[in-house]
């Protein structure tokens, strides 16, 4: 082609290199956005993870992995990753992915439980889940705490809910009071708290529950608060009429609590005090005035006999005064224990420390360390009879000095168990069946029978002319007798005694006048016998005059007179000896002796001793025979008295044997009986006191 | 579609198609006379758009077999499934019918359209190993049938639309059901990127190009034919 030669021949191209912003297509910018996309949500992802916790639970029914939240306030702030079992299989161990903001908070004192639709009398709960599953909710504070990688679930909710303040107590139980799981507990019919799931007590004797009262009514509670058991009716029949009492229709349902404070001035209450909970309102004001007796001491007994009649609340004495009730009545086989598998008793008794006179702060611990003494010392438990009636037993701190040493055992849970003694009940039953038999047996009819024919008899008696005229004779009977003692002869005898005396007087005074140096010895020896039956009458002579007797025999042995003169013969010469050249040479000590032995001898020589115990002598002598004289007749007089006397009573005796019994009879032998016994005592006062007669005293 | 002896593309003829309107106006023309769009013999950057797009739906495919498609919630139950878990579930019900639909609809397909996408393109690069007619008719299938692939996402957003009975049943769709979604427009953006021109050019060669590099060199062998 010619045209193709004129165009310039085609220069060669090359396109320029393109840049890397050329050959790339913008495109590339969504997939790279994408990427960048991907990895920011995957680092946020990453980085906006929570932390995982465990969580173990007794068991996980419909707990999912993966679907199960973790809420807080009903909102999800977790997610089950993971549902296992920890080591050994035991329990469920959940792992749950919980978020970064929340997880500050869920520190060690955070709980969890599993929410499951329940169906209890207070109402339905958790329905929610029955169509979404269970869901796990937690509880802890506002204050951040440590992470913490694993937590015991709680197998039931807990008493709290989530912004609920409150006081949490422990209820007990006492006697029929009953604990119902997350009943009400009422004030004046509105409900402030709840009663959380009962248990029982380490030593069986009762329930308890944990409960909660809701701020702000826990400022209602105070040490002065009583709580009882509103569930049921009670009825009652007294003075007032009959009273039916139940507090709301619910609570008859369902059970409930409440509680009053019934009088004022008592103490703030720390939480987890531990509050009693009586069967009925009545009993808790009653234990309210019983109530200052400090804390109980909760003690045990293991009885191996049969102790039917001991009940709940039966009395436990201690010298009579009670310290405490039985609490419960349990049974026991140990065989280890007791070598047997018989079936034991374990009565559970509560001390009020209190009552036991350890002082006004004395707590259980002081009663304990009171009882640990007292049973080194023999103090035993055993049972005795409360009433006869009903047979009912109680139970009796008593010492048993010959008891085999032993102390306090503490069992295994704790309890302190008291040694017991052989039980003192008394058989009423068979005591009195004995009782009622004996009287059965007795005759009486026919000790009636008897009786009346007796009476009968006894009527026709007295109803004789012999018995009627009994008084008669017995008025003539004491006219003899009064005329005996009036008689002359009687009433002269005090005047004979005077003369009798004075004659003996006569004679002691002629006895004075014959009286001879040489007759000492008989006076002495008079006197001695006068003053050995006088000694009542004369004291200390006896003594006196033992002494005397010596003396005087000496005084007999010896004659003075001449052995005087010869003594003084003797002193002179003695006197001419020492007032000799030689005696002077002798000492002067001698000297001096010698001359007061010579003023002895002078003052013995010229003092006139003998002169006075001879007139001693007589004076006692006289006396003695006086009395000895007035002695011996006494006798002779009494005898006749008793004599006649004696004949006066048996012929009364005989008249009363002849003549049957007789009301006059009798008060006429007493007069005379009366009249002897003057007599007599006369008769004795005299013979006691002789010298009564000799003074007229 | 049968073709018979030496086939001249317009690229040969010195031509360019405006692939809009269809008007064919000589080499050269920067816009098409009649509706004036841009006119280019080939797109330069339509198998880095196809790939781009075909990771981008790759990307967005692993997700949606991995989420839950749909969630129903009963009163007793909550449910939620997979496709693929979805498809099983189906089958041990003894719906077999439906759930061969779900699997070619939501599996067999976009995992083909993947599969056709990436050895085209990669035929273009590299040398294609079928005949160009062969791989023109995959195109077209690739470009018509994906559209259908969103049968599974509007079968979720018809379920979930209805079923709203509150606590009593509920169903919602999952978040596989947005990737899902999310894949099969990335894979159809994919199909429309390629330029399937392209299909034809290699053979004009009688060698498959080894590297993109080449392109300038067989542009400068084009336009000395001129």
């Amino acid at each position: 082609m010619a045209t193709d030669a004129d165009t310039p021949p085609e220069a060669p191209v090359t396109s320029a290199r393109r840049g890397l912003m050329d050959r790339i297509s913008i495109v590339w910018i969504v997939p790279l956005a994408a990427l960048l996309v991907v990895l920011f949500i995957a680092w946020r992802g990453y980085a906006d993870r929570g932390p995982v916790i465990q969580i173990s639970f007794e068991d996980a029914a419909g707990v999912k992995e993966g679907s199960t939240e973790l809420r807080y306030r009903d909102v999800a702030i977790g997610l089950v990753e993971e549902v296992g079992f920890t080591q050994g299989l035991d329990r469920v161990l959940v792992s749950v992915r919980i978020d970064k903001d929340v997880a500050p908070f869920i520190d060690d004192e955070a709980r969890f439980w599993v929410v499951r639709p329940q169906v209890t009398t207070q109402g339905v709960t958790g329905l929610n889940t029955v169509l979404s599953g269970v869901y796990i909710e937690g509880l802890w504070d506002d204050q951040p705490g440590g992470y913490v990688g694993r937590f015991e679930g709680l197998p039931d909710a807990p008493l709290e809910r989530h912004g609920q303040e409150g006081l949490r107590l422990t209820l007990r139980a006492s006697g029929r009071a009953s604990l119902i799981e997350s009943t009400p507990i009422l004030y004046r019919g509105v409900t402030v708290g709840r009663i959380g799931k009962p248990s029982i007590t380490q030593d069986g004797s009762s329930a308890q529950a944990e409960a909660m009262i809701f701020a702000p009514h826990d400022k209602l509670v105070s040490s002065a608060t009583r709580f009882w058991d509103t569930s049921g009716f009670t009825f009652s029949l007294g003075p007032g009429g009959a009273a039916l009492e139940f507090s709301s229709v619910a609570s008859l349902v369902a059970g409930g609590v409440t509680f009053e404070t019934m009088v004022s001035g008592g103490d703030p209450v720390e939480p987890d005090t531990t509050f009693t909970v009586y069967p009925e309102e009545s009993a808790a004001r009653t234990s309210l005035f019983a109530a200052d007796e400090g804390e109980a001491l909760p003690l045990s007994v293991v009885f191996s006999e049969n102790i039917g009649g001991l009940t709940t609340d039966a009395p436990v004495e201690m010298n009579g005064l009670k310290i405490g009730e039985v609490t419960a009545l349990n049974g026991i086989i140990d065989e280890e224990e007791f070598g047997d598998n018989r079936v034991r008793l374990v009565v559970s008794l509560s001390i009020k420390a209190g009552r036991l006179g350890l002082g006004e702060e004395a707590g259980s611990d002081e009663a304990l360390e009171y009882f640990r003494e007292r049973v080194k010392d023999g103090l035993r438990a055993r049972l005795a009879s409360a009433s006869i009636l009903t047979g009912g037993l109680k139970i009796e701190l008593v010492d048993d000095p010959d008891a085999e040493p032993t102390t306090l055992v503490q069992g295994e849970q704790g309890t302190y168990y008291l040694p017991t003694a052989e039980s003192d009940i008394t058989d009423v039953s068979a005591t009195a069946q004995g009782v009622f038999e004996r009287i059965n047996a007795l005759p009486i009819e026919e000790v009636m029978v008897s009786a009346t024919e007796l009476f009968e008899e006894a009527r026709a008696l007295l109803a004789s002319e012999d018995v009627r005229g009994v008084p008669e004779n017995l008025n003539n009977l004491l006219g003899d007798a009064r005329k005996v003692v009036g008689s002359e002869e009687v009433q002269a005898l005090p005047g004979r005694l005077e003369a009798l005396i004075a004659e003996l007087d006569k004679t002691v005074t002629q006895f004075n006048e014959a009286a001879v140096a040489n007759k000492l010895a008989t006076a002495v020896d008079n006197a001695s016998d006068a003053a050995k039956g006088v000694s009542t009458a004369v004291e200390g002579v006896p003594e006196l005059v033992d002494r005397l007797n010596a003396v005087a025999v000496k005084a007999q042995e010896v004659e003075l007179q001449e052995m005087a003169e010869e003594l003084t013969e003797l002193i002179q010469t003695t006197d001419a000896l020492l007032g000799s050249e030689q005696a002077k040479a002798l000492p002067g000590k001698l000297n001096g002796a010698l001359s007061e032995l010579s003023a002895i001898m002078t003052e013995l020589r010229e003092g006139g001793v003998v002169e006075n115990v001879s007139s001693a002598f007589d004076s006692a002598s006289e006396a003695a025979d006086t009395i000895a004289e007035a002695g011996r007749d006494l006798p002779d007089l009494i005898a006749d008295a008793r004599r006649v006397l004696t004949q006066a009573r048996a012929t009364l005796e005989g008249y009363r044997a002849d003549n049957g019994l007789g009301r006059e009879a009798r008060d006429a032998l007493s007069e005379i009986q009366k009249a002897a016994k003057a007599v007599a005592s006369l008769a004795r006062a005299i013979e006691r006191n002789p010298n009564s007669l000799l003074t007229g005293r | 579609m049968e073709i018979i002896g030496e086939l001249k593309t317009a690229r040969e003829m010195g031509l360019v198609t405006c692939t809009e309107c269809m008007r064919v106006s000589p080499r050269g023309t920067a816009r098409c006379p009649r509706c004036g769009h841009t006119l280019r013999s080939r797109d330069p950057y339509s198998l880095q758009k196809v790939w781009a797009w075909w990771l981008m739906g790759l990307g967005c495919y692993i997700p949606a077999n991995l989420y839950p498609m749909l969630e129903t919630k009963t009163l007793v139950s909550s449910q939620s499934d997979t496709i693929v878990g979805g498809a099983v579930e189906l089958a041990h019900d003894g719906n077999w019918g439906v759930a061969t639909i779900i699997l070619i609809a939501s599996v067999l397909i976009p995992v083909a359209k993947f599969v056709v996408l990436a050895g085209l393109a990669v035929g273009v690069w590299y040398g294609p190993r079928a005949t160009q007619g062969r791989r023109h008719i995959l195109y077209e299938i690739v470009e018509y049938i994906g559209r259908w692939s969103m049968i599974d996402v509007f079968v979720v957003a018809i379920l979930s639309s209805l079923v709203q009975l509150q606590t009593i049943a509920s169903i919602t769709p999952g978040r596989a059901s947005l990737f899902f979604a999310l894949s099969v427009i990335f894979t159809m953006l994919s199909a429309q990127s390629f330029d399937s021109r392209l299909i034809w050019d290699t053979n004009s060669d009688g060698m498959a190009r080894r590297r993109p590099g080449r392109i300038p060199r067989r542009r400068r062998i084009l336009a000395r034919g001129n």
